[in-house]
């Protein structure tokens, strides 16, 4: 790919430190973790100290009283009660399959919507924004809307199916519709941005192997397949990491939209945490399910990444 | 060009990708934090929670000077703010006591949280806030409000309208003091049911059939709306038929739940049927009370249930049923004495352990049971008055027909009396909302609730 060396680059390179040979290096190295050292403090405390005290927390009695959180003692109790726990093994399964079915939607259709914008020659701009617009808004404010439209009385949603003879389907009190509905809710919200990052990948990839596959008469399918999709792969792959983390994150659209329901038909681990901490008060429950939604979140990206075959930091160079 | 365009794209990606690795750690970062951001004052804590029993217990609430930060949710949306008329009027009465207003989130649980997390980080503001009447066992087993009965003696309570004190008591202390209450009121379109020759319904299943027969007679698009999503509000809901089949939702000392008894389940049965007949529309699970008031109040709807508020919503100036409502007590079912029950809302106001300035806070509590202060949440706010001698007074029922209703209703709380209350909660509603979707039927859902609710009730470290 590096066809091109980039000398601007390489003119702001700084050059001083291997110049001065008379600079000890160990002193330097001090001076640059000193320099370093707010910012880095600033990110474990920010960071890691959240992180490990969440994980601490999931592993303690932990009472909340007037006079603070208080950890007394180590225990497994947590995780026993969240492993064991009905509502748990449910909101695992949904969120897993909400990820699943939203990303893998998300890709396909942003793909082809990248695909399109990069053949646009005229207004590519202004289709660019109009498609940003439902990314751009704050995920509440979308939720709404989605509830306006989805609302079994007056909303629009049922009465075009209502129209097309499918009945009023009551789409946000019924398991199964409310599923869907909050996945359209997020393919429509995030499909943009899939198609943003995809853009960006094609507009990267070296015209000249397109010449040479015309040149041997490939056909256009098998010149997507062949060449665009092996060639995407890494940023297919960034996406596909950005939309999983968030994905299985999922809070903002069932907690605006349905509150968990139907029953518990909507109800992600977030939500589940969220519950356990801010209304029941209980804090080390909620940490086990913050802490093995973390780590599940962790394994899904390592599994997606693989999927991909990418490493970060390998390509492009 | 277009090559060299393309190329710094390339290095932009790369950059692109050492933004995503940092943005990876960020999101695990998020997953984690929800955690900890409530962790963060662990260590600025337990300045001053003996100083709630050696401070000013001397002076239950006559101290004339100090300052009191008040956090309370807006009470009303139109006209005068009656947080503002109420804070005036103590500062009229007592000069040297300084009231700022803090305004608290709208929403219950975020407000909860929010207070939670801040007292128990140890935070001495608010002094003293307006909380929920389901919130006095939490926050009592928690020590995240000041018992008010170690202060305040037997004569303080008794001015209060009965059951009112001992849904604000937890193991014997009380721990809020009523400022106003909110309860289920049933209203129906007048116009309608003379245009029927219908009397105003006393039992559900007179509710029931009356507005079928004003559906079939083409009046009205839905016969009933109130709120039946899964939320705190269905529990409500839920409490005002069981009391009416006779039920009760735990055992009286909270030992196990009674969720999956013959009355309980008669109950959703009967909900359910208000949906399956077509009397409250399907989408009836999804409501909270927005969504019922907007149907109701658009004219869609010939009954309602809802809080005292409703009324003044339907007169609104251009709302279809201006001068077509009327307000009454909540049905029964067959067979038991009307009136229904209505379930009891409404906030208590509370002391943070952590104040440091209780005196002037209990002075401030103390001003809020006066007839003046009722009487301004009467005529600001339409609130409805806590004190007894006040919600009865002829000039208070005068004032609206929901106040005038008031006296004739009788009520039932929420089993709020558990530290768990919020799990036992989210059994009901859950389960209760998936039997009216029909997912379920009414004895299994019930059934579920049950074990639910027992977990909640019997787990002392907390469930999910």
């Amino acid at each position: 790919m590096t066809t091109i060396s980039d000398t601007a680059d390489q003119a702001q390179a700084p050059a001083p430190l291997t110049g001065r040979p008379d600079v000890n290096r160990r002193r330097m190295a001090r001076l640059g973790w000193a320099f370093s050292a707010p910012a880095l403090i600033f990110v474990a405390a920010v960071t890691i100290f959240p992180i490990v005290y969440s994980v601490i927390m999931s592993l303690s009695n932990v009472t909340v009283t007037g006079s603070g959180i208080s950890l007394n003692g180590f225990t497994t109790s947590n995780y026993s009660l969240v492993l064991k726990n009905s509502t748990w093994h449910y909101a695992l399964v949904f969120t897993i399959v909400y990820t699943f079915i939203t990303v893998a939607v998300e890709l396909v259709l942003g793909t082809m919507f990248a695909l399109v914008l990069q053949r646009l020659t005229a207004g590519r701009g202004a289709m660019m924004a109009l498609l940003l617009l439902p990314w751009s808004m704050i995920t509440v404010i979308n939720a709404e809307l989605w509830l306006y439209i989805y609302n079994g009385v007056y909303g629009v949603a049922d009465a075009i199916l209502g129209d097309i003879g499918l009945g009023q389907p009551n789409i946000l009190g019924t398991n199964l519709p409310a599923i869907a509905g909050l996945m359209i809710a997020d393919i429509w919200k995030t499909t943009p941005f899939v198609a943003i990052i995809v853009l960006a990948g094609l507009v990267m990839l070296p015209g000249d192997i397109y010449e040479a596959a015309e040149v041997d008469g490939s056909s256009g399918w098998s010149t997507f397949w062949r060449i665009t999709v092996p060639l995407l792969r890494p940023t297919l792959a960034l996406a596909v990491l950005f939309r999983v983390l968030q994905a299985f994150g999922l809070f903002d659209l069932p907690f605006v939209m349905t509150n968990g329901g139907p029953g518990t038909a909507t109800t992600s681990l977030a939500i589940l945490g969220y519950k356990a901490m801010f209304q029941n008060l209980n804090f080390g429950t909620g940490a086990a399910v913050a802490t093995t939604t973390a780590a599940l979140v962790l394994i899904g990206c390592l599994i997606s990444l693989r999927a991909f075959k990418v490493q970060v930091g390998r390509e492009g160079n | 060009m277009a090559r060299a365009r393309s190329h710094r794209y390339a290095r932009r990606i790369t950059r692109t990708w050492q933004v995503g690795a940092l943005v990876a750690v960020g999101a695990l970062t998020a997953a984690g934090c929800s955690s900890s951001s409530s962790s963060s004052g662990t260590s600025a804590t337990s300045s001053s929670t003996a100083s709630v029993a050696s401070g000013t217990s001397t002076a239950p609430g006559n101290a004339t000077s100090g300052t009191i930060n008040w956090w309370a949710s807006p009470i009303n949306t139109s006209g005068k703010d009656v947080r503002q008329v109420l804070i005036s009027d103590f500062e009229k009465a007592y000069p040297n006591i300084k009231v700022t207003l803090t305004s608290a989130p709208t929403d219950t649980d975020t407000n909860r949280a929010t207070l939670a997390t801040d007292i128990s980080g140890g935070s001495a503001t608010p002094d003293v806030f307006m909380g929920d009447v389901i919130w006095p066992a939490q926050f009592g087993a928690h020590q995240l409000a000041v018992p008010l009965s170690n202060y305040l003696p037997t004569s303080y309570w008794t001015q209060f309208a009965p059951g009112l004190v001992q849904g604000a008591t937890y193991q014997s202390k009380v721990y809020g003091s009523p400022l106003f209450e909110d309860q289920g009121f049933l209203y129906y379109r007048k116009d309608l049911l003379t245009k029927e020759n219908l009397p105003v319904p006393t039992t559900w299943e007179q509710l029931q059939t009356e507005a079928e027969q004003l559906q079939k007679a083409g009046l009205v698009k839905y016969g009933y709306v109130w709120q039946g999503a899964s939320y705190e509000g269905l529990t409500c809901n839920y409490m005002e038929y069981l009391g009416s089949a006779g039920g009760t939702a735990t055992k009286a000392d909270y030992s196990t739940a009674t969720l999956d008894s013959a009355a309980s389940i008669k109950a959703v049965t009967f909900m359910r049927s208000l949906v399956t007949s077509g009397v409250s529309p399907a989408a009836v699970t999804t409501f909270q009370e927005a969504q019922a008031m907007s149907t109701f109040a658009s004219g869609q709807a010939a009954f309602l249930r809802n809080w005292d508020y409703a009324y003044a919503d339907s007169q609104v100036a251009g709302t279809p049923t201006v001068g077509k409502v009327g307000v009454a007590p909540m049905p029964t079912f067959q067979g038991q004495t009307a009136p229904g029950y209505s379930n009891i809302g409404g906030w208590n106001l509370y002391i943070n352990p952590h104040s440091k300035n209780i005196a002037a806070d209990l002075t401030f509590i103390k001003f809020m049971a006066s007839t003046q202060a009722q009487m301004a949440l009467v005529t600001v706010s339409s609130s409805i008055p806590t004190v007894e001698s006040v919600r009865t007074s002829p000039a208070v029922i005068a004032e609206s027909p929901v106040l005038a209703t008031v006296p004739k209703t009788k009520l039932i709380p929420r089993p709020a009396g558990t530290p768990n209350y919020p799990q036992l909660s989210t059994a009901i509603y859950q389960n209760v909302n998936a039997a009216l979707s029909g997912s379920v039927s009414p004895s299994a859902a019930m059934s579920a609730a049950q074990s639910a609710a027992n977990t909640a009730l019997s787990s002392s470290a907390g469930g999910l």
